[in-house]
């Protein structure tokens, strides 16, 4: 039994079954399937032993949010509890075909970028084709899934020439597949603030974060992704050079999601865990320093972001708020609701596409009542989510960094 | 950097952080989660074993010169007392009563429990109304666990009150179980569920002739007066709502008005921000750690205000080895010499049980003290269930201490 182990078994005593998490579970809101956090977290769990069948499968239908983590009054861990028993379920029943191939999103990207996208996106947005998808792959035809990109962040870094030369400060950049398969501008604006800030941009090999095998219980391959993103890291994360990312999900996933559901506490994934930084928890630790630039031409615009999930369960705060209400005219209006819904993977499957929609309909709501054509998200499946269902174009505040600076990207 | 940074988010600390914005200060709440306010009953206790409760406060303070009453001093508690009245009444939600007659209002078991101020959607309950001799009506629904109507009617009559009980039928609704408080409250924010429900009602009063109707703290989140204005010209009868168990939908109301305000007054709040040590320099705290995801997140402020509650809101908590820990900034707590002290013999005890007294010693202005009596932080201000010398739930004063230290340390 690991220290976590231990940990989450001792916080079942600490719940004093006050319900305050069922109140704010979004997916227990909307539907039955789920009957919320406290029942399948630390009351189920006193049913489930290691040598014995898995009572019962609702847990599945928890999306992973974390919400009921952030307002539990006691400390209880109940996101950690979700996620270890859906991976029991998985050892012991399998994975259906569906989550083995959504959760490897490296090589779904992989397959989809490249010079042959056009026809890849033009299927995917094919009625008929999305109809078939369903029926033999079981993702919602409605699901938002992304444009791949004709081509990948990283073949454009290769090319890519640093304007000013000479000794600078060194950061690590992890992109994370999105950016490098879907979003290549969001890694250009990271590289172009960070150049701008005066670092020298450091990309090494990476692989999936791990995070959309974690959540759809598949813990062995997660694992090795994970130590190969260790291994790759670990260099620059004791020489004190620190490794930032855009996408929230996949710092998450480095500092705390994979070391404590995997039960890795090696001296190795603990210093890249505390190397790891959000790009925007790290421009504000500059500001905070006194070293982040502040030449930002002033943005008259009034925006909806929504801080994501996996952000607020970093519980660092609203850094994109503390750096961006520094630019000049620039106000964002944050979003209250709990959750997109979308949940990563969550949402794209046929069973909870339903689901994943009527969690998000606050936040929907909240956007269209915005009556802006531009929103700002931290995370990348939120941001296809809320683009997908509002129809308003939803960026990474990194791109509107990036703009403030008059960066052209 | 903020100006001021308030620790816990329950009434005492949104109220300071209210009183602190509107001063036009940089505030940020930073709590561990949501806390006492869900856990309670949306009223206002100001004390309990009294009819006049600002009389008997007044009498408290001269005898007991430490008790947080005393140190807040009477004008705190009516202004607090005003601002979230005004609060309320901005948002919708009025809050009715007297500072200086305390109500009596029926509680899920069916005892009557003294309070100050109650939403205007529990007013009817007053037991010096129910006692008129017109019969009334407690209604609750079998899905809703914890919520009995017969024990309650019961008890009520054991206390010379004409209640009946009566389980209501659910409206069709497409969910099938767990029926929380949270999930009915949402259900009636819908116009054709309570339509529904109102029909029931009225039929209810057709047949027994009710004068009012005692119903669980469920008519809504966001709209609670609307709901029970419609069900109560629906039904033809006054409507009362009894506070449930926690989930508190009532408490979390009083959250969110008061979540609402801050945010308003361009106030911030994080929560799942567990604040676990502090730094000072001499005596003055210069920053907090709150726990985070792979490190510590450091946040400083010129000024502090301490609102983490006591045992009960975890703002006080024992060790294995039979310490009591401030568990925020470690502060020096008064509490009983050893575990031997924590508790009277008798668990029932009329006097309470000295453990529940814990807390943090402070001086005129609320900042902590030592053992000693020496200042530990003089940019500290302490408020709420973590003040020591006093027991907020036996005393019935909860909410009262909380508002009036809490707005004391909003205004200076």
């Amino acid at each position: 039994m690991d220290h976590i182990e231990l940990s989450l078994i001792q916080s079942l005593d600490h719940c004093i079954k006050c319900n305050i998490c069922t109140s704010a579970c979004p997916v227990a809101a909307v539907t039955d399937a789920f009957p919320g956090p406290k029942y399948v977290g630390p009351q189920a769990q006193r049913f489930r032993h290691a040598a014995q069948p898995v009572p019962d499968a609702s847990v599945d239908y928890c999306s992973g949010c974390r919400v009921c983590n952030q307002v539990c009054p006691t400390g209880v861990r109940i996101a950690e509890l979700n996620a270890r028993a859906r991976a029991q379920i998985v050892a012991e029943r399998g994975m259906p075909l569906r989550n083995r191939i959504i959760a490897r999103s490296g090589l779904v990207g992989r397959l989809s970028s490249g010079p042959h996208a056009p026809l890849v996106n033009f299927t995917l947005n094919f009625a008929p084709a999305r109809w078939l998808i369903e029926q033999v792959m079981g993702i919602h035809r409605h699901a938002p899934l992304p444009k791949a990109s004709t081509y990948t962040f990283r073949s454009w870094f290769k090319r890519h020439k640093p304007a000013t030369n000479g000794r600078r400060p060194q950061v690590v950049y992890f992109h994370g597949c999105s950016t490098n398969y879907y979003e290549p501008r969001v890694g250009k604006a990271a590289i172009a603030v960070l150049e701008h800030l005066g670092f020298e941009v450091i990309v090494p090999p990476q692989r999936c974060c791990g995070l959309p095998l974690l959540s759809n219980g598949d813990f062995p391959a997660a694992q090795r992704y994970h130590e190969y993103n260790v291994a790759q890291l670990l260099p620059y994360a004791r020489a004190g050079i620190p490794i930032v990312g855009t996408s929230t999900s996949c710092t998450l996933t480095l500092k705390e999601e994979a070391p404590e559901l995997l039960g890795l506490h090696g001296d190795d994934v603990r210093a890249v865990a505390a190397g790891t930084y959000d790009i925007f928890e790290f421009l504000r630790n500059l500001h905070e320093q006194g070293r982040l630039r502040t030449d930002f031409r002033p943005i008259e615009r009034t925006l909806p972001y929504h801080p994501p999930c996996q952000l607020r369960a970093h519980r660092i705060g609203r850094p994109v708020l503390d750096v961006l209400g520094l630019v000049p005219g620039l106000r964002l209006r944050e979003s209250r609701a709990e959750c997109c819904g979308i949940a990563g993977t969550y949402g794209l499957k046929r069973e909870k596409y339903q689901i994943a929609m009527d969690v998000g309909k606050p936040l929907f709501d909240f956007v269209r009542a915005s009556g802006q054509d531009l929103a700002l998200c931290d995370s990348e499946t939120c941001r296809w989510q809320i683009s997908g269902a509002t129809g308003v174009a939803t960026r990474h505040p990194i791109e509107i960094l990036a703009e403030a600076y008059g960066l052209a990207v | 950097m903020y100006d001021t940074i308030v620790i816990g988010a329950g009434l005492s600390g949104m109220l300071a952080a209210i009183g602190r914005a509107e001063r036009g200060e940089k505030v940020l709440v930073l709590a561990k989660g949501h806390g006492a306010t869900h856990w309670s009953t949306g009223c206002i206790d100001l004390l309990a074993d009294v009819d006049d409760p600002f009389a008997g406060i007044a009498q408290l303070a001269s005898q007991r010169p430490n008790h947080p009453y005393a140190l807040a001093g009477p004008a705190m508690i009516e202004q607090g007392i005003a601002r979230l009245r005004a609060i309320g009444e901005a948002a919708g939600y009025p809050l009715a009563g007297s500072l200086n007659r305390n109500l009596l209002l029926p509680t899920a078991l069916g005892a009557l429990r003294p309070t100050a101020f109650a939403p205007a959607t529990m007013i009817a309950g007053d037991a010096r109304q129910l006692r008129d001799g017109r019969p009334t009506l407690i209604a609750g629904f079998a899905e809703l666990r914890d919520f009995f109507p017969p024990l309650i009617a019961a008890n009520l009559r054991a206390q010379g009150i004409a209640a009946e009980a009566a389980q209501l039928t659910l409206p069709p609704t497409g969910r099938q179980r767990d029926f929380s408080p949270m999930t009915l409250a949402r259900l009636c924010e819908q116009p054709a569920f309570r339509a529904k429900l109102g029909e029931q009602l009225a039929a209810h009063v057709r047949k027994g002739g009710y004068a009012r109707i005692g119903m669980p703290a469920i008519l809504g989140l966001k709209h609670a007066t609307e709901v029970a204005r419609d069900l109560q010209n629906q039904a033809g009868a006054l409507i009362f709502e009894i506070p449930t168990l926690p989930v508190s939908v009532a408490g979390m109301r009083l959250y969110q008005i008061l979540e609402d305000e801050l945010l308003r007054l361009g106030g911030h709040i994080q929560l799942g921000g567990f604040v676990q040590r502090a730094e000072g320099i001499g005596d003055t705290l210069v920053a907090v750690f709150s726990e985070a995801a792979a490190r510590e997140q450091r946040h400083t402020a010129r000024r502090w205000v301490l609102a983490t509650g006591g045992i009960l809101g975890g703002g006080v908590r024992a060790t294995p080895e039979g310490h009591l820990r401030e568990t925020a900034l470690d502060l020096p707590l008064q509490a009983p010499d050893g575990r031997a002290g924590w508790f009277a013999p008798r668990f029932l005890n009329e006097q309470g049980h000295p453990v529940f007294q814990s807390g943090v010693r402070v001086d005129q202005r609320l900042r902590p003290l030592d053992a000693a009596g020496r200042l530990v932080y003089e940019n500290v201000q302490v408020v709420g269930g973590a003040l020591a010398g006093y027991d907020p739930i036996r005393e019935g004063c909860l909410e009262g201490a909380a508002i009036a230290t809490g707005w004391a340390v909003g205004q200076h």
